[in-house]
């Protein structure tokens, strides 16, 4: 409480409102990064500078959304600074039910294992936040809040300051480019095999 | 959005990633429903898809923090707290 009576949040509140959402936010920060020393670095970013703003911080409204909101705001800086992955045109037209279409072509469909699930265990976390790390920014965004947190859409536009209409086109679009990015990030590997060629999803 | 008594599979195709985050609403959502119970390929990409979103879920979710990293955090707190001026960021 300050000397006119008004509530203002202290250093130990900050530091108490954040302390749960580490290891949420670091989830969230390693699959913005693509990758985990970046990602530490960009979470202590976002730590240093929502303490030095949490005065404009009002008490009582959602910690959690101010605080990924600046979170994402470090991310988009550092990416603007950067820019090492250009965007890749043939992600835009990722056509509906790409791994559908893919895991069916290899013939995964008439085991009795879920053929989804049989290719993404092939995949390391590594290779998943290789995936993420592929798609555009915006939709790496919001595919990562999606996946990492379980936020509702609502809860998503509230913390990205966007239309609810914007974070489900984005959402809608970024799933069918991460599923494209992902059958390559798996051929790539040697987890599955490119069109034409011969095999599967390797045992 | 009105709904039709019985979806096409187009127009449930369209709905399926709300569907599968229960964002439609609930007559929207019985609706898919309905047309998932008489539509055997539907089905087969609504359960694909449902599969694909759990696994994906459950690998991304299962990311935890490096020991220290807490303690990493605080301490450059403190040193911003306290005025270290090496503690300014990049």
């Amino acid at each position: 409480m300050s000397d006119d009576g008004s509530t203002s949040p202290s250093g130990d509140d900050f530091e108490a409102l954040l302390e749960p959402l580490l290891s949420p936010a670091y989830g969230y920060a390693c699959h913005l990064a693509g990758d985990r020393g970046e990602a530490e670095d960009l979470l202590q970013e976002a730590a240093l500078a929502a303490f030095r703003g949490f005065r404009s911080f009002r008490p009582g409204s959602n910690f959690k959304a101010w605080f990924y909101r600046i979170l994402t705001n470090c991310f988009y800086a550092r990416h603007r600074r950067r820019q090492r992955r250009p965007v890749t045109v043939e992600l835009e037209d990722a056509p509906d039910l790409f791994l559908f279409q893919r895991t069916a072509e290899l013939g995964l469909h008439g085991s009795d294992d879920d053929p989804a699930r049989r290719l993404l265990r092939k995949l390391s976390q590594w290779q998943i936040l290789a995936a993420f790390a592929a798609l555009p920014a915006d939709f790496r965004v919001v595919a990562s809040l999606y996946f990492v947190d379980d936020l509702k859409y609502d809860e998503i536009a509230d913390v990205l300051h966007l239309p609810l209409g914007t974070v489900r086109s984005r959402l809608h679009r970024g799933r069918k480019m991460l599923q494209k990015t992902l059958w390559n990030v798996a051929v790539e590997a040697g987890v599955a095999s490119a069109p034409g060629a011969a095999g599967g999803v390797a045992p | 959005m009105t709904t039709p008594d019985l979806l096409t599979c187009e127009q449930t195709f369209a709905r399926l990633d709300d569907y599968l985050d229960r964002e439609l609403s609930a007559e929207e959502q019985e609706a898919v429903q309905r047309h998932l119970e008489t539509c055997d390929v539907c089905t087969a990409e609504y359960r694909f898809e449902g599969s694909l979103l759990d696994e994906l879920e459950r690998k991304v979710r299962s990311l935890r923090p490096p020991s220290g990293l807490k303690a990493r955090i605080a301490a450059r707190l403190a040193a911003a707290r306290d005025g270290n001026g090496s503690d300014e960021g990049p």
